[in-house]
């Protein structure tokens, strides 16, 4: 696991977080540390709390324990650090909005209410749909793009948004080969300039070449540590072969 | 010549009326905020919300009526009290039992709109339901105008100062909510603003038919446009010219204003939905079968595409 942080790069620091859903712990005194410059997978069953793990470091679920810190901030006073890429499903499509609209609204926690876009804030929309190559599709609504372009757009608008933590829920699921190829271009693209990215995952073929960094979770954490040496068949049968834990024996948190 | 000016007196002829021109600035200024609202409530999705919000207002305004009589201010009090109660209480009722929330605000709406009719009739004032349910823009007084002035600044300003947050909380909720935005204040601000809105259109179109006016001009700019800054102002607009149009009409049809304004707004919505260049039904089918020769093409060369082009195979 790396510990490494040098210049502005983000270090996230997990430290003993436990989430629970009406008593029942989704994670459980979880904590872990990852520096910038890494593409982190998340791994582990059904259940194991992929999801609750990077909703709770994108503040949008309430830690019962523990506390999570971007650098030497409470992260929530780093919200536009960091960026949380839905599920593809849980998006509006037919949104009036282009590509180029979209990766503005990156630019919103910059600008203030009213503020017009300064020559900067042009400057990086540009250059953001530059390094996704989205400049040729700029003034298409965002129905029309395909689905790696479209998890392109978004990347793009938190790149925009300069944020240094990237938090992704499933991206892969649905896309075909040649998507998921762009995708995990764009994601490399992103880990060479300094990005923590975490990534829920569920299927382990090709974990190694997607992520250098994995985290193995089923409700507690496993292991977390470069990908080889986390997705051992060994770890692998105790995060797959346990239960998962669903509230069946007394436990408090006083 | 004198057909001319004619047509120019079926213009200019009602305008000698003070009550008519009350009548047509409160009218305008309504049609444009709540085109201009309709934008947000569609985006995200409550326009039966807004429905069920609009019929819950009438118990706030009998009690209004029997409390303070017909005063506008009162009126707007009472009707946003009701509806906000209905809106949070459903809420309310969906967390705490095993009722969904459309079932929840469905329920309450509907019982408080049957309360309304009864305690209407309470009222110390002589209150003609139909003036509730149908409006009666040339009733229109000082006061109400005062209303139509407060309730379009307020939403206005409100609405284009907060329009980037909105913006983000509209596309995706649960992303601004990551982004560090005060997602359940804009979406309380939303719904108190979608109150006033009707509220503020009862003169002019009634309980009944205020949804209208919030829903119909965003609705047809929805089918229109793929620019959020065009859909809001496109809206704004034909509720604008909606609005006073049908007020003209109903003058001269003798029928009242709402049932009016709210037709014109369904001409231009059907005419939107036929004829809109990318979204309308006709050039959907008038656009022919399908990209016939352009599928074919791209396995000679490989512009326009973005991923590895496979190579034809022509022996299978």
């Amino acid at each position: 696991m790396s510990t490494s942080s040098s210049g502005n790069q983000p270090t996230l620091i997990v430290e003993d977080l436990t989430v629970s859903y009406h008593r029942v712990p989704a994670i459980h005194h979880l904590s872990l540390r990852l520096g910038g410059g890494h593409c982190v997978g998340v791994f582990g069953p059904n259940g194991a709390g992929k999801s609750t793990l990077l909703k709770a470091v994108a503040g949008l679920l309430k830690a019962e324990t523990g506390r999570i810190l971007l650098g030497e901030r409470d992260l929530a006073k780093a919200a536009p650090r960091l960026t949380y890429l839905p599920q593809r499903e849980s998006v509006d499509w037919d949104f009036p909005v282009t590509v180029r609209g979209l990766v503005e609204m990156g630019r919103y926690p910059h600008v203030g209410l009213l503020c017009p876009f300064s020559e900067r804030d042009k400057e990086a929309v540009t250059q953001s749909m530059e390094l996704f190559d989205l400049l040729p599709l700029a003034n298409r609504q965002i129905k029309e793009l395909s689905g790696g372009q479209q998890q392109r757009a978004f990347l793009a608008r938190a790149w925009a948004q300069e944020a240094d933590l990237y938090l992704l829920d499933e991206p892969f699921a649905g896309l075909d080969r040649g998507n998921s190829g762009t995708l995990a271009k764009a994601l490399q693209k992103l880990k060479e300039l300094g990005k923590l990215i975490l990534v829920s995952h569920h299927a382990l073929a090709e974990a190694e070449a997607l992520f250098d960094t994995a985290i193995l979770l089923n409700g507690e954490l496993i292991a977390c540590g470069p990908t080889a040496e986390v997705l051992t068949p060994q770890n692998l049968e105790c995060a797959y072969g346990t239960a998962i834990f669903s509230g069946g024996h007394r436990h408090t948190h006083a | 010549m004198s057909t001319l000016s004619h047509l120019l007196s079926l213009v200019t002829e009602p305008l000698g009326y003070t009550f008519i021109q009350r009548a047509l600035l409160s009218c305008a200024l309504i049609g444009f905020t709540n085109g201009f609202l309709g934008t947000f409530i569609i985006l995200r999705r409550q326009a039966l919300l807004a429905d069920a919000l609009s019929h819950s207002l009438l118990p706030g305004l009998a009690v209004a009526a029997i409390l303070v009589g017909l005063s506008p201010g009162g009126l707007l009090l009472g009707g946003l009290v009701a509806a906000l109660l209905v809106a949070l209480g459903g809420q309310l009722m969906a967390r705490n039992s095993r009722l969904k929330d459309e079932t929840a605000i469905a329920s309450l709406y509907i019982i408080a709109f049957a309360l309304g009719i009864v305690l209407i009739r309470f009222a110390k004032v002589k209150v003609d339901l139909t003036h509730f349910l149908f409006g009666n823009i040339l009733g229109v007084g000082n006061g109400d105008l005062w209303v139509s002035y407060a309730a379009a600044f307020l939403t206005i300003t409100l609405l284009v100062l907060f329009q980037r947050p909105l913006l983000l909380t509209l596309f995706d909720a649960t992303v601004a909510r990551a982004s560090g935005i005060k997602v359940g204040w804009i979406e309380a601000g939303l719904l108190t603003l979608t109150v006033l809105g009707l509220v503020a259109s009862l003169q002019a179109v009634g309980v009944l038919l205020s949804l209208g006016l919030l829903i119909l001009p965003a609705a047809t700019a929805y089918l229109l446009t793929d620019s959020f800054t065009r859909m809001l102002w496109g809206g704004a607009f034909l509720g604008l010219i909606s609005s006073v149009g049908g007020l003209f009409f109903s003058f001269y049809a003798n029928i009242p204003s709402g049932p009016c304004i709210v037709l014109l707004l369904a001409i231009l919505l059907g005419i939107a939905y036929l004829v809109a260049p990318r979204h309308g039904i006709l050039p959907k089918l008038l656009r022919g079968r399908h990209f016939h020769e352009e599928s074919l093409e791209r396995w000679e060369g490989h512009q326009g595409h973005d991923h590895d082009v496979p190579q034809r195979k022509d022996e299978c």
